[in-house]
């Protein structure tokens, strides 16, 4: 790990969209086409994608509580696991740790969609169609995978998301620093929330975004003990793939048929 | 507000009313949460709605649009019953202990001087104090006189029992008993809640009144002046303190000066005789000062033609014949007695209410001019959906503006803090700053009147304009800004303290509030950016831009103390009185008194908080009463009136108003943080229109269930005003209401969208009524009744 986390407080968080919005400025992604809200309450778009790094997720509220009903509002973008499925998967190691962060080298990336179809949180997205970044002419590629970079590729000091919240919802420093601070504001607020708890510090050996939740984690798509992908396992989807993948005349398309047949075959 | 952002850390209760401000003001909760984590602080939403804010709130209390007063009246008798008042301060610092004429009654919904034939309380003489000898307020300190205040107020207040108060709002009667409990938990003296409002108070035909009950609350818990309290009206735009700083609203000119009118005030004596006046000499009555700063204003704006001879020009100032609120503009628009219009950072199609009947009122302008960024819906209303552009003769300019990052200049936030900007980029092509905009346009209007002549010409030909800098060749915002702060007329000194000013013409001042913003050359305050805090440390941050009046940073700080002059909370004072001198903020009133000496609430002539409003500040009533809003579910079970009785109808619309018959759904609007106002700014960038795209409304699931509505579908939303397109947003965070033993639904829509622009959507405002508040005629956008079906 790179030393440094996010924190998601959604005790905290307002649902107030700049994160979201931030993020698509700082990186030059284009606005996506919806219509009404595409997932539940304002929701928008329903989930991640290849030009959508970060949304915020607006739960159904919960009226299980007459006095005080429960609703949740929880920023979401890769996580950074220390041991992640989508780097594990990736046949031509296209995805790396940079400083502790997993970043996809899209001059690398073959787009045959593995890392899309094994990390279980839904985040890489292999872009269907050739697009501009919004307000310039460098191209977001076709068959090409995206996803948060924690803001290594645009060299922040602070990621945008992080400096952009106004609540103190999202907050980015020193993970130690950070799990500390976690621990105590769930002690702080239960009472409120007799669910609440902390994501993240153990999960696939370690997040690089924590998550205070305001009830169990399941409800919110978030398993509590998952199980990262076999490191010999990976190895043989990866060797199956580069045998399968002499027959794809370099076809995305193709590859991503090959590698989810690679997936089949090994088990 | 009175106090300001920061200082919401500060408080132990945090009470949101009428206000989304998670939503709306994302910052403030910055300080809200703070707060709740520092101090462990409560937060209370009080909403139609389950919001954002309510999200995060310790205690949320569902309540009917438009019956604030009901509740907040309730919480006042709960205080008063339980005995759950700061006493020394009620006693102190408010009118409570004043005796009030034995004439004044209130009857049925009626107080004394009603006239009905003209719907107003012409006479309003037994709103009064009964004076002794010495023309000072009769008091009994014991309040046990029948005729004192803290007694009228148990008798009034009374009525407005937790049954009462769960009857007319839908809320349970014991959710509003935690409510109150935990808001008057704050009557110990070192105990304080901060009130955050904004247009859910004021968009009523109550909305003076709504916010006359939150200053009632605040006064009893004893909470205003300190830190971590008063009353903080969350501004919806980010310079509209400014604005209205500087006479936006029809009845004010600058420095909230009242506007003369042609009847009352033809002379300045006229006008002068009407300054407030005090025998008391606790009291400071700051507005008796009003003279100097009416004065320095027309010197500003006529420079050397003022002269005492003349009284300053003050015929040349302009006088109302009749008030002049928005509504009523575009009714004399329909009428034809106005003939064009100067639109500037405006889009009344969107924003009006009643947006269709503006949208025909404007169809009868000869010419338009909108000043704006590009095409919004307002400056193509010639091409809106179910418009002819071949009958419409309004010829329309569009001037292309400077946006807020192209040009220099101060925002005053809601806190009254005045910051400078700078210009970030030039604008583009040919646009041009507002002020830039409006010297040249003053500057050919005036070389017309030379060439031509006119009714009029002495004021524009006379006008002490120059705003172009020696080196520069487009007006300056510096310039502007320093005879905003004011000078010395002979020796063009720019002053310090409005203290100064003078009614002999010897000074000249824009407007008095600002004065000390820009006290000298190259001293403009307002650019500061001073990070230190000062060594009470409450957040006040005073070398941090600047804020009127004086940098004084909570206004009504005397009252932040005892008259021994020791802060009732002591963790967090704001000024103290110590050897002699005040430590701290700037004190209200002048450092020479103490805290003994001189009441605190100095604008008021007696200088005490106002429990009962005495004489003519409001139009409808010394207390706060229920009534209904001019389009409602139910009857008004606290008296016989039906809608405030002194709210203005206008004949012209009376028979556009609905009933619960035709349109059984409560309506009321709001915005979303991703969209800004009329959304002419927002409508255009996709990384916002990608969070929201469309037009939309709020149902329970209940309201869905029986109209075969379901989540994400197109409903029709109309009454006699207009019918309007939305998708439907069926959420458990709506929930029917039982009023009156009978349950009522809602229908919440955002007013944000409009024809023109990229993202496009029907106006919210088409169906909004045209009426308005009986004191300031703000618009009642916040409740209204429709109905709503299914799009086939
Ligand atoms: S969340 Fe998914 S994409 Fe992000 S590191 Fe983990 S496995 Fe990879
Ligand atoms: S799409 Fe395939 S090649 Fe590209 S990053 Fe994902 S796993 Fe690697
Ligand atoms: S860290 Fe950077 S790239 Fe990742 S979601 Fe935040 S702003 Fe986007
Ligand atoms: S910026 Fe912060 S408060 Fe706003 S939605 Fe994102 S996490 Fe929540």
């Amino acid at each position: 790990m790179s030393g440094k986390a996010f924190l998601v407080d959604t005790t905290k968080c307002s649902g107030c969209r700049s994160c979201q919005v931030a993020c698509k400025q700082w990186n030059n992604l284009p606005g996506e086409k919806t219509t009404f809200f595409a997932g539940p309450e304002y929701t928008n778009p329903a989930e991640l994608s290849a030009i959508t790094f970060n949304h915020v997720k607006f739960f159904p509220i919960d009226r299980s509580y007459p006095d005080k009903p429960l609703w949740t509002i929880m920023h979401k973008k890769c996580y950074h696991c220390e041991q992640a499925n989508c780097l594990r998967a990736c046949p031509v190691e296209a995805i790396s740790k940079q400083n502790g962060w997993v970043v996809i080298d899209q001059s690398k990336c073959i787009g045959c969609g593995a890392c899309e179809n094994e990390c279980i949180y839904k985040v890489p997205h292999v872009l269907g169609e050739d697009l501009k970044k919004y307000g310039s002419e460098q191209p977001l590629e076709k068959d090409k995978s995206y996803k948060c970079h924690a803001c290594t590729v645009n060299k922040r000091k602070m990621p945008a998301c992080a400096f952009h919240c106004p609540t103190g919802a999202l907050t980015y420093g020193d993970r130690g620093m950070l799990l500390k601070k976690a621990k105590a504001r769930v002690i702080q607020v239960s009472a409120d929330y007799p669910h609440v708890m902390l994501y993240g510090e153990d999960q696939f050996g370690g997040l690089g975004v924590l998550t205070i939740l305001k009830d169990l984690p399941e409800k919110y798509g978030l398993p509590l003990r998952p199980k990262p992908i076999d490191i010999k396992k990976a190895e043989a989807i990866r060797d199956t793939y580069h045998l399968l993948a002499l027959f794809t005349f370099g076809l995305p398309s193709l590859k991503r048929v090959a590698y989810k047949i690679s997936r089949s075959m090994v088990g | 507000m009175t106090n300001h952002w920061i200082d919401i850390k500060n408080a132990d209760v945090i009470f949101i009313i009428g206000s989304n401000a998670a939503e709306n003001h994302p910052i403030s909760f910055r300080w809200v949460l703070k707060a709740m984590e520092d101090r462990g602080a409560k937060l209370i939403v009080i909403d139609p709605r389950y919001t954002k804010s309510a999200s995060l709130a310790s205690l949320y209390a569902p309540i009917r649009p438009g019956t604030d007063i009901a509740f907040l009246n309730g919480i006042i008798s709960y205080a008063l019953e339980n005995s759950r008042i700061q006493k020394e301060y009620v006693l102190e610092y408010t009118n409570a202990s004043y005796l009030v004429s034995p004439d004044f009654a209130f009857n049925d919904g009626l107080f004394s001087g009603y006239d009905p034939g003209k719907r107003n309380y012409g006479d309003r003489k037994t709103w009064a104090y009964q004076a002794d000898a010495n023309k000072l307020p009769k008091r009994d300190k014991s309040l046990k006189d029948p005729n004192c205040v803290y007694q009228l107020m148990k008798k009034h207040y009374g009525r407005y029992t937790p049954e009462k108060v769960e009857a007319i709002t839908g809320c349970p009667k014991n959710v509003f008993i935690k409510v109150a409990d935990l808001f008057t938990s704050t009557c110990k003296p070192d105990q304080v809640a901060t009130i955050m409002y904004a247009m859910g108070i004021t968009q009523h035909t109550v909305g003076t009144q709504n916010v006359r009950a939150l200053a009632i609350l605040q006064l009893l818990m004893g909470n205003m002046g300190l830190a971590g309290g008063g009353i903080n009206a969350l501004r919806g735009e980010s310079n509209v303190q400014g604005s209205t700083d500087h006479g936006l609203l029809f009845h004010i000119i600058p420095g909230y000066l009242p506007a003369p009118s042609a009847k009352d005030h033809p002379t300045l004596e006229a006008y002068n005789k009407t300054t407030p006046q005090t025998a008391d000499p606790m009291s400071i009555n700051w507005w008796s000062n009003r003279t100097k700063y009416l004065v320095s204003m027309l010197k500003a704006w006529f420079g050397d033609a003022a002269t005492t001879k003349n009284d300053f020009c003050y015929n040349w100032l302009p006088k109302f014949g009749k008030p002049s609120p928005f509504i009523l503009l575009f009714e004399d628009m329909l009428k034809g007695v106005i003939k064009g219009a100067f639109y500037m950072g405006t889009n009344p199609v969107v924003g009006s209410p009643n947006a269709n009947r503006a949208a025909q009122a404007m169809e009868k302008l000869d010419w338009l001019v909108a000043a704006d960024l590009w095409e919004t819906d307002s400056s193509i209303f010639w091409k809106r959906p179910g418009a002819n552009p071949k009958a419409i003769k309004t010829e329309v300019f569009l001037l292309p503006a400077a946006a807020s990052m192209e040009k220099e200049g101060s925002i005053s936030n809601s806190g009254r803090w005045a910051q400078w900007r700078y210009k970030a980029v030039n604008p583009p092509g040919k646009a041009k700053s507002d002020l830039d905009i409006i010297d040249l346009v003053f500057k050919e209007v005036r070389s017309l009147y030379n060439k031509e002549g006119g009714k009029l010409p002495d004021p524009i030909l006379k006008a002490n304009w120059s705003y172009i800098p020696e080196d520069g060749h487009e007006a300056s915002p510096h310039l502007v800004a320093k005879e905003i702060n004011g000078y010395t007329w002979q020796t063009k000194d720019q002053m310090g303290t409005f203290m100064d000013l003078k009614d002999d013409g010897s000074t000249a001042c824009g407007n008095w509030i600002y004065c000390g913003s820009y006290p000298g050359p190259g001293k403009n305050l307002m650019a500061r950016r001073g990070a230190d805090d000062a060594p009470n440390n409450i957040g006040m941050f005073p070398e941090w831009a600047w804020c009127w009046p004086l940098n004084r940073r909570i206004i009504y700080n005397r009252a932040a103390v005892n008259r021994m002059g020791e802060p009732w909370a002591p963790d967090r004072w704001v000024v103290k009185w110590t050897g002699g001198t005040w430590k701290g903020d700037i004190v209200d009133g002048g450092p020479k008194f103490g805290p003994d000496q001189k009441n605190p609430f100095i604008m008021n002539n007696e200088g005490v908080g106002r429990l009962f409003a005495v004489g003519k500040a409001l139009t409808d009533g010394p207390f706060t009463e229920h009534y209904e809003p001019m389009e409602t579910p139910t009857r008004n079970i606290m008296n016989s009136q039906k809608v405030n009785p002194a709210s203005v109808i206008i004949n012209e619309v009376a028979g556009q108003f609905g009933n619960v018959g035709q349109y059984p759904y409560v309506a009321t609007s709001y915005r979303v943080v991703e969209h800004w106002q009329a959304g002419a700014m927002t409508r255009n960038l996709t990384w916002l229109t990608e969070l929201v795209p469309d037009m939309f409304c709020e149902i329970s699931p209940t309201l869905a269930a029986a109209k075969g509505i379901k989540n994400g579908d197109r409903v029709a939303i109309y009454n006699a005003r207009g019918r309007i397109k939305a998708y439907a947003l069926v959420t458990e965070r709506v929930q029917p209401l039982k009023v009156n033993g009978r349950m009522v639904e809602l229908v919440g829509m955002i007013w944000h969208f409009g024809p023109g622009c990229a993202a496009t959507g029907d106006a919210c405002n088409q169906l909004t009524p045209s009426i308005g508040d009986a004191n300031t005629m703000i618009p009642e956008f916040k409740a209204f009744l429709v109905d709503i079906r299914k799009e086939a």
